[in-house]
Protein backbone atom coordinates (compact mmCIF):
# COMPACT_ATOMS: atom_id res chain seq x y z
CA UNK A 1 0.00 0.00 0.00
CA UNK A 2 1.39 3.53 -0.84
CA UNK A 3 3.44 1.56 -3.22
CA UNK A 4 3.47 2.88 -7.08
CA UNK A 5 1.69 1.18 -8.94
CA UNK A 6 2.49 -0.43 -12.43
CA UNK A 7 0.44 1.07 -15.21
CA UNK A 8 0.58 0.74 -19.33
CA UNK A 9 -1.25 3.00 -21.98
CA UNK A 10 -2.74 1.40 -24.44
CA UNK A 11 -5.14 2.79 -26.99
CA UNK A 12 -4.34 5.52 -24.98
CA UNK A 13 -6.45 4.21 -21.73
CA UNK A 14 -4.08 3.61 -19.08
CA UNK A 15 -4.13 0.63 -17.32
CA UNK A 16 -3.00 -0.46 -13.45
CA UNK A 17 -1.72 -4.26 -14.45
CA UNK A 18 -2.25 -5.33 -10.68
CA UNK A 19 -5.73 -4.39 -11.05
CA UNK A 20 -6.38 -5.74 -13.77
CA UNK A 21 -4.73 -9.05 -12.87
CA UNK A 22 -6.65 -9.51 -9.43
CA UNK A 23 -9.63 -8.80 -11.57
CA UNK A 24 -9.16 -11.55 -13.84
CA UNK A 25 -7.66 -14.00 -10.84
CA UNK A 26 -11.03 -12.98 -9.26
CA UNK A 27 -13.32 -13.32 -11.59
CA UNK A 28 -11.70 -16.71 -12.52
CA UNK A 29 -12.08 -18.34 -8.96
CA UNK A 30 -15.99 -17.24 -8.95
CA UNK A 31 -16.50 -18.50 -12.55
CA UNK A 32 -14.83 -21.79 -11.23
CA UNK A 33 -16.17 -21.86 -7.99
CA UNK A 34 -20.06 -21.25 -9.65
CA UNK A 35 -19.16 -23.89 -12.18
CA UNK A 36 -17.73 -26.45 -10.28
CA UNK A 37 -20.87 -26.28 -8.03
CA UNK A 38 -23.30 -26.55 -11.26
CA UNK A 39 -21.89 -29.50 -12.36
CA UNK A 40 -24.81 -33.19 -11.86
CA UNK A 41 -27.58 -30.93 -11.68
CA UNK A 42 -30.81 -32.57 -10.51
CA UNK A 43 -33.89 -31.90 -9.64
CA UNK A 44 -33.42 -33.78 -6.36
CA UNK A 45 -30.57 -31.43 -5.55
CA UNK A 46 -26.98 -32.38 -3.91
CA UNK A 47 -23.77 -31.45 -2.43
CA UNK A 48 -22.82 -28.42 -4.80
CA UNK A 49 -26.15 -28.00 -6.07
CA UNK A 50 -27.50 -27.01 -2.84
CA UNK A 51 -24.48 -24.57 -1.97
CA UNK A 52 -25.86 -22.87 -5.49
CA UNK A 53 -28.86 -23.28 -4.53
CA UNK A 54 -28.79 -21.54 -1.11
CA UNK A 55 -26.58 -18.74 -2.72
CA UNK A 56 -29.19 -18.02 -5.02
CA UNK A 57 -31.74 -18.03 -2.80
CA UNK A 58 -29.40 -16.00 -0.52
CA UNK A 59 -29.02 -13.10 -2.89
CA UNK A 60 -32.59 -13.40 -4.56
CA UNK A 61 -33.92 -12.65 -1.13
CA UNK A 62 -31.81 -9.88 -0.69
CA UNK A 63 -33.26 -8.41 -4.07
CA UNK A 64 -36.68 -9.66 -3.17
CA UNK A 65 -36.19 -7.50 0.07
CA UNK A 66 -36.36 -4.19 -1.58
CA UNK A 67 -37.11 -4.75 -5.24
CA UNK A 68 -40.82 -5.69 -5.48
CA UNK A 69 -43.48 -7.64 -7.64
CA UNK A 70 -42.00 -9.30 -11.07
CA UNK A 71 -39.18 -6.76 -11.21
CA UNK A 72 -36.92 -8.92 -8.76
CA UNK A 73 -36.04 -11.97 -11.30
CA UNK A 74 -35.01 -9.12 -13.63
CA UNK A 75 -31.71 -8.08 -11.44
CA UNK A 76 -31.51 -11.62 -9.69
CA UNK A 77 -28.85 -12.45 -11.84
CA UNK A 78 -26.80 -9.18 -11.12
CA UNK A 79 -26.94 -9.45 -7.53
CA UNK A 80 -25.77 -13.16 -7.71
CA UNK A 81 -22.45 -11.98 -10.01
CA UNK A 82 -21.98 -8.52 -7.92
CA UNK A 83 -22.30 -10.34 -4.87
CA UNK A 84 -19.50 -13.50 -5.53
CA UNK A 85 -17.56 -10.90 -7.14
CA UNK A 86 -16.67 -8.61 -4.80
CA UNK A 87 -16.85 -10.95 -1.48
CA UNK A 88 -13.88 -12.88 -3.50
CA UNK A 89 -12.30 -9.67 -4.31
CA UNK A 90 -12.78 -8.82 -1.23
CA UNK A 91 -11.21 -12.28 0.53
CA UNK A 92 -7.99 -12.00 -2.08
CA UNK A 93 -5.90 -9.98 -0.56
CA UNK A 94 -6.49 -11.31 2.34
CA UNK A 95 -4.47 -14.46 1.84
CA UNK A 96 -3.05 -13.55 -1.39
CA UNK A 97 -0.49 -10.66 -1.65
CA UNK A 98 1.67 -11.09 -4.77
CA UNK A 99 4.88 -8.96 -4.93
CA UNK A 100 7.44 -8.82 -7.47
CA UNK A 101 9.79 -5.81 -7.46
CA UNK A 102 8.19 -2.61 -6.02
CA UNK A 103 4.79 -3.59 -7.44
CA UNK A 104 2.01 -5.79 -5.80
CA UNK A 105 0.39 -7.32 -8.23
CA UNK A 106 -2.62 -9.48 -6.39
CA UNK A 107 -4.55 -8.16 -3.80
CA UNK A 108 -7.71 -7.61 -3.27
CA UNK A 109 -8.97 -5.36 -6.48
CA UNK A 110 -11.71 -4.05 -4.19
CA UNK A 111 -9.25 -2.09 -2.20
CA UNK A 112 -9.02 0.28 -4.83
CA UNK A 113 -11.49 3.16 -5.72
CA UNK A 114 -11.05 2.34 -8.74
CA UNK A 115 -12.72 -0.30 -8.92
CA UNK A 116 -15.41 0.05 -6.53
CA UNK A 117 -16.25 3.08 -8.37
CA UNK A 118 -16.89 1.33 -11.45
CA UNK A 119 -18.97 -1.40 -9.62
CA UNK A 120 -20.67 1.41 -7.80
CA UNK A 121 -21.39 3.15 -11.15
CA UNK A 122 -22.69 0.22 -13.15
CA UNK A 123 -25.57 -0.44 -10.40
CA UNK A 124 -25.97 3.13 -10.50
CA UNK A 125 -25.98 3.21 -14.66
CA UNK A 126 -28.64 -0.02 -14.28
CA UNK A 127 -30.75 1.40 -11.93
CA UNK A 128 -31.23 4.54 -14.22
CA UNK A 129 -31.61 2.30 -17.48
CA UNK A 130 -33.87 0.13 -15.74
CA UNK A 131 -35.96 3.45 -14.10
CA UNK A 132 -36.36 4.48 -17.80
CA UNK A 133 -37.30 1.51 -19.09
CA UNK A 134 -40.05 0.69 -16.19
CA UNK A 135 -41.19 4.38 -16.31
CA UNK A 136 -40.54 6.05 -19.68
CA UNK A 137 -38.33 8.86 -19.93
CA UNK A 138 -40.84 11.13 -19.14
CA UNK A 139 -41.67 9.33 -15.86
CA UNK A 140 -38.12 8.57 -15.16
CA UNK A 141 -37.33 12.58 -14.99
CA UNK A 142 -40.70 13.46 -13.48
CA UNK A 143 -39.00 11.73 -10.44
CA UNK A 144 -36.75 13.75 -9.87
CA UNK A 145 -38.97 16.59 -8.70
CA UNK A 146 -40.82 14.33 -6.52
CA UNK A 147 -42.23 14.86 -3.72
CA UNK A 148 -42.32 18.97 -5.30
CA UNK A 149 -39.83 20.96 -7.87
CA UNK A 150 -38.05 22.04 -4.97
CA UNK A 151 -36.57 18.62 -4.14
CA UNK A 152 -35.06 18.81 -7.96
CA UNK A 153 -31.14 20.02 -7.05
CA UNK A 154 -31.60 17.69 -4.47
CA UNK A 155 -32.65 14.53 -6.13
CA UNK A 156 -30.13 15.08 -8.30
CA UNK A 157 -27.26 15.45 -5.75
CA UNK A 158 -29.01 12.27 -4.21
CA UNK A 159 -27.59 10.65 -7.49
CA UNK A 160 -24.09 11.78 -6.96
CA UNK A 161 -23.42 11.20 -3.17
CA UNK A 162 -25.39 7.35 -3.68
CA UNK A 163 -22.68 6.34 -6.36
CA UNK A 164 -20.19 8.05 -4.38
CA UNK A 165 -21.27 6.53 -0.92
CA UNK A 166 -21.90 3.03 -2.44
CA UNK A 167 -18.36 2.86 -3.97
CA UNK A 168 -16.01 4.84 -1.37
CA UNK A 169 -17.25 1.93 1.57
CA UNK A 170 -16.45 -0.57 -0.01
CA UNK A 171 -13.03 1.22 -0.84
CA UNK A 172 -12.96 2.19 2.80
CA UNK A 173 -13.13 -0.89 4.36
CA UNK A 174 -11.49 -3.17 2.30
CA UNK A 175 -8.25 -0.89 1.58
CA UNK A 176 -8.38 0.03 5.61
CA UNK A 177 -8.21 -4.03 6.08
CA UNK A 178 -5.19 -4.38 3.55
CA UNK A 179 -3.63 -1.70 5.21
CA UNK A 180 -3.61 -2.91 8.49
CA UNK A 181 -2.94 -6.48 7.41
CA UNK A 182 0.50 -4.82 5.19
CA UNK A 183 1.36 -3.26 8.67
CA UNK A 184 0.80 -5.83 10.60
CA UNK A 185 3.62 -7.60 8.12
CA UNK A 186 6.10 -4.96 8.20
CA UNK A 187 6.03 -5.03 11.85
CA UNK A 188 6.37 -8.48 12.27
CA UNK A 189 9.49 -8.07 9.50
CA UNK A 190 10.99 -4.93 10.41
CA UNK A 191 12.38 -4.87 13.11
CA UNK A 192 15.01 -7.61 12.86
CA UNK A 193 14.21 -9.77 15.83
CA UNK A 194 12.60 -12.97 15.80
CA UNK A 195 10.47 -12.02 18.73
CA UNK A 196 8.48 -9.73 16.49
CA UNK A 197 6.77 -12.43 14.63
CA UNK A 198 5.65 -14.56 17.68
CA UNK A 199 3.02 -11.24 18.81
CA UNK A 200 2.63 -10.25 15.37
CA UNK A 201 1.50 -13.82 14.52
CA UNK A 202 -1.86 -13.63 16.78
CA UNK A 203 -2.92 -10.06 15.73
CA UNK A 204 -2.22 -11.19 12.35
CA UNK A 205 -3.99 -13.64 12.82
CA UNK A 206 -7.17 -11.56 14.70
CA UNK A 207 -7.41 -9.02 11.66
CA UNK A 208 -7.41 -11.63 9.01
CA UNK A 209 -10.17 -13.25 10.50
CA UNK A 210 -12.00 -10.21 11.21
CA UNK A 211 -10.95 -8.77 7.60
CA UNK A 212 -12.68 -11.83 6.58
CA UNK A 213 -16.02 -10.59 8.34
CA UNK A 214 -15.48 -7.17 6.70
CA UNK A 215 -15.33 -8.55 3.50
CA UNK A 216 -18.99 -10.69 4.05
CA UNK A 217 -20.41 -7.70 5.21
CA UNK A 218 -19.40 -5.16 2.74
CA UNK A 219 -20.64 -7.81 -0.26
CA UNK A 220 -23.86 -7.75 1.44
CA UNK A 221 -24.15 -4.35 1.89
CA UNK A 222 -23.02 -3.69 -1.89
CA UNK A 223 -25.63 -5.80 -3.10
CA UNK A 224 -28.09 -4.98 -0.90
CA UNK A 225 -28.01 -0.92 -1.36
CA UNK A 226 -27.61 -2.02 -5.40
CA UNK A 227 -31.15 -3.10 -4.85
CA UNK A 228 -32.62 -0.72 -3.07
CA UNK A 229 -31.13 1.94 -5.25
CA UNK A 230 -33.00 -0.25 -7.97
CA UNK A 231 -35.92 -0.40 -6.33
CA UNK A 232 -36.01 3.60 -5.71
CA UNK A 233 -35.59 3.46 -9.93
CA UNK A 234 -38.39 1.06 -11.01
CA UNK A 235 -40.72 1.25 -7.75
CA UNK A 236 -43.48 3.25 -8.85
CA UNK A 237 -44.21 6.65 -7.46
CA UNK A 238 -46.21 6.85 -4.04
CA UNK B 1 -1.14 6.61 -3.68
CA UNK B 2 -4.66 7.89 -4.17
CA UNK B 3 -2.92 11.43 -6.40
CA UNK B 4 -4.54 9.16 -9.26
CA UNK B 5 -8.17 9.70 -7.87
CA UNK B 6 -8.25 13.18 -8.27
CA UNK B 7 -10.82 14.29 -10.31
CA UNK B 8 -8.88 16.92 -12.28
CA UNK B 9 -5.82 14.95 -13.30
CA UNK B 10 -7.90 13.44 -15.71
CA UNK B 11 -5.00 11.98 -17.60
CA UNK B 12 -3.95 9.21 -14.39
CA UNK B 13 -7.80 7.79 -14.39
CA UNK B 14 -7.45 4.82 -15.49
CA UNK B 15 -10.11 4.84 -17.81
CA UNK B 16 -8.92 1.25 -19.02
CA UNK B 17 -9.20 -0.30 -15.89
CA UNK B 18 -12.92 0.53 -15.61
CA UNK B 19 -13.40 -0.72 -19.03
CA UNK B 20 -11.47 -3.65 -17.97
CA UNK B 21 -13.40 -4.10 -14.93
CA UNK B 22 -16.97 -3.36 -16.22
CA UNK B 23 -16.17 -6.01 -19.16
CA UNK B 24 -15.06 -8.59 -17.40
CA UNK B 25 -17.84 -8.67 -15.22
CA UNK B 26 -20.18 -8.75 -17.63
CA UNK B 27 -18.38 -11.47 -19.51
CA UNK B 28 -18.45 -12.97 -16.03
CA UNK B 29 -21.78 -12.31 -15.35
CA UNK B 30 -22.46 -14.04 -18.93
CA UNK B 31 -20.64 -17.21 -18.18
CA UNK B 32 -22.66 -17.53 -14.91
CA UNK B 33 -25.61 -16.99 -16.85
CA UNK B 34 -25.12 -19.89 -19.51
CA UNK B 35 -22.98 -22.03 -17.01
CA UNK B 36 -25.00 -21.86 -13.59
CA UNK B 37 -27.67 -19.70 -13.15
CA UNK B 38 -29.86 -20.10 -16.19
CA UNK B 39 -29.87 -23.69 -15.32
CA UNK B 40 -30.33 -23.98 -11.76
CA UNK B 41 -32.70 -21.78 -11.86
CA UNK B 42 -35.20 -23.39 -14.00
CA UNK B 43 -34.42 -26.41 -12.37
CA UNK B 44 -35.60 -24.84 -8.78
CA UNK B 45 -38.78 -23.92 -11.18
CA UNK B 46 -38.85 -26.77 -12.31
CA UNK B 47 -39.01 -28.44 -8.48
CA UNK B 48 -41.37 -25.68 -7.31
CA UNK B 49 -43.52 -27.05 -10.28
CA UNK B 50 -43.22 -30.66 -9.46
CA UNK B 51 -44.05 -30.06 -5.93
CA UNK B 52 -47.01 -27.87 -6.30
CA UNK B 53 -48.47 -30.87 -8.81
CA UNK B 54 -47.85 -33.29 -6.03
CA UNK B 55 -49.61 -31.26 -3.74
CA UNK B 56 -52.46 -31.43 -6.18
CA UNK B 57 -52.20 -34.70 -7.09
CA UNK B 58 -52.18 -35.59 -3.36
CA UNK B 59 -55.12 -33.77 -2.60
CA UNK B 60 -56.72 -35.46 -5.45
CA UNK B 61 -55.34 -39.34 -4.52
CA UNK B 62 -56.74 -38.27 -1.06
CA UNK B 63 -60.09 -37.08 -2.17
CA UNK B 64 -60.13 -40.72 -4.61
CA UNK B 65 -59.62 -42.67 -1.13
CA UNK B 66 -62.13 -40.78 0.87
CA UNK B 67 -65.03 -41.64 -2.49
CA UNK B 68 -63.97 -44.92 -2.12
CA UNK B 69 -64.00 -45.25 1.23
CA UNK B 70 -67.43 -44.09 1.47
CA UNK B 71 -68.87 -46.21 -1.51
CA UNK B 72 -67.11 -49.53 0.30
CA UNK B 73 -69.56 -48.14 2.97
CA UNK B 74 -72.48 -47.56 1.19
CA UNK B 75 -72.04 -51.52 -0.19
CA UNK B 76 -71.27 -52.62 2.86
CA UNK B 77 -74.25 -51.47 4.66
CA UNK B 78 -76.27 -52.46 1.57
CA UNK B 79 -74.99 -55.81 1.48
CA UNK B 80 -75.56 -56.26 5.12
CA UNK B 81 -79.22 -55.16 4.87
CA UNK B 82 -79.79 -57.88 1.57
CA UNK B 83 -78.22 -60.81 3.98
CA UNK B 84 -80.37 -59.72 6.72
CA UNK B 85 -83.50 -60.11 4.12
CA UNK B 86 -81.65 -63.04 2.72
CA UNK B 87 -81.47 -64.78 6.20
CA UNK B 88 -85.29 -63.63 7.00
CA UNK B 89 -86.34 -65.35 3.44
CA UNK B 90 -84.56 -68.56 4.68
CA UNK B 91 -86.19 -68.67 7.71
CA UNK B 92 -89.70 -67.99 6.01
CA UNK B 93 -89.03 -70.54 3.52
CA UNK B 94 -87.68 -72.95 6.23
CA UNK B 95 -90.75 -72.06 8.28
CA UNK B 96 -93.48 -72.76 5.65
CA UNK B 97 -91.13 -75.98 4.69
CA UNK B 98 -92.19 -77.07 8.13
CA UNK B 99 -95.76 -76.57 8.05
CA UNK B 100 -95.66 -78.24 4.74
CA UNK B 101 -93.59 -81.21 5.94
CA UNK B 102 -95.48 -81.61 9.92
CA UNK B 103 -98.62 -81.75 7.58
CA UNK B 104 -97.68 -83.97 5.22
CA UNK B 105 -96.88 -86.00 7.84
CA UNK B 106 -100.29 -85.90 9.64
CA UNK B 107 -102.08 -86.22 6.75
CA UNK B 108 -99.71 -89.54 5.97
CA UNK B 109 -100.35 -90.63 9.69
CA UNK B 110 -103.82 -90.24 9.26
CA UNK B 111 -104.23 -92.14 6.72
CA UNK B 112 -102.27 -94.46 7.61
CA UNK B 113 -104.03 -94.84 10.77
CA UNK B 114 -107.28 -95.21 8.55
CA UNK B 115 -106.00 -97.83 6.29
CA UNK B 116 -104.75 -99.60 9.66
CA UNK B 117 -108.11 -99.32 11.18
CA UNK B 118 -109.71 -100.80 7.54
CA UNK B 119 -107.50 -103.91 7.67
CA UNK B 120 -108.56 -104.30 10.87
CA UNK B 121 -112.15 -104.24 9.99
CA UNK B 122 -111.21 -106.68 7.49
CA UNK B 123 -109.58 -108.89 9.58
CA UNK B 124 -112.01 -108.88 11.57
CA UNK B 125 -114.88 -109.67 8.87
CA UNK B 126 -112.67 -112.17 7.75
CA UNK B 127 -112.08 -113.57 11.04
CA UNK B 128 -115.47 -113.59 12.03
CA UNK B 129 -116.88 -115.22 8.72
CA UNK B 130 -114.19 -117.88 8.79
CA UNK B 131 -115.18 -118.24 12.39
CA UNK B 132 -119.20 -118.89 11.28
CA UNK B 133 -118.50 -121.62 8.99
CA UNK B 134 -116.30 -123.42 11.40
CA UNK B 135 -118.62 -122.67 14.01
CA UNK B 136 -121.07 -123.49 11.83
CA UNK B 137 -119.74 -126.86 10.84
CA UNK B 138 -118.24 -127.65 14.20
CA UNK B 139 -121.73 -127.01 15.32
CA UNK B 140 -122.97 -129.24 12.73
CA UNK B 141 -120.89 -132.14 13.45
CA UNK B 142 -121.70 -131.98 17.02
CA UNK B 143 -125.46 -131.95 16.36
CA UNK B 144 -125.06 -134.95 14.29
CA UNK B 145 -123.10 -136.53 16.56
CA UNK B 146 -125.29 -135.72 19.13
CA UNK B 147 -128.16 -136.31 17.21
CA UNK B 148 -126.47 -139.20 15.92
CA UNK B 149 -128.80 -138.51 13.14
CA UNK B 150 -127.47 -137.78 9.50
CA UNK B 151 -128.43 -134.35 9.15
CA UNK B 152 -127.69 -132.25 5.86
CA UNK B 153 -125.74 -129.65 6.13
CA UNK B 154 -126.82 -127.48 3.15
CA UNK B 155 -130.38 -127.99 4.11
CA UNK B 156 -129.88 -126.65 7.96
CA UNK B 157 -127.48 -124.02 6.81
CA UNK B 158 -130.12 -120.90 6.60
CA UNK B 159 -131.22 -122.15 10.58
CA UNK B 160 -127.74 -121.99 11.98
CA UNK B 161 -126.97 -118.84 9.84
CA UNK B 162 -129.86 -117.02 11.36
CA UNK B 163 -128.99 -118.21 14.87
CA UNK B 164 -125.06 -116.94 14.78
CA UNK B 165 -126.33 -113.84 13.32
CA UNK B 166 -128.24 -113.17 16.27
CA UNK B 167 -125.13 -114.36 18.20
CA UNK B 168 -123.23 -111.44 16.82
CA UNK B 169 -125.40 -109.00 16.89
CA UNK B 170 -126.14 -110.04 20.54
CA UNK B 171 -122.45 -110.21 21.19
CA UNK B 172 -121.66 -106.58 19.11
Amino acid sequence: MGDPVPTVKFLGLTFNIANDISILLTCIIVFLFVFLLSRHLALKPKGGQNVLEWLIEFTNGIVKGSIKGNDASRFGLYAFTLFLFIFVANQLGLFLHIQVGQYTYVKSPTADPIVTLTLSFMTVALAHAAGVQKKGLKGYLKDYTSPFLVFLPINIFEQFTDFLTLGLRLFGNIFAGEMLLSKVATLATDSGSWFSYVYSFPIEFLWQGFSVFIGSVQAFVFVTLTSVYISQKVSPEE
Amino acid sequence: MLSHLILGASSSLYLGDMLFIAISFIILMALIAKVAWNPVTKMMGDRADKIANDIDSAKKSRQEATDLAEQRREALSHSRSEASDIVAEAKQSGEKQRTTIVADAQNEATQYKQNARKDIEQERQDALKNVQSDVADISVQIASKIIKKQLDPEGQQALINSYIEGLGKHES
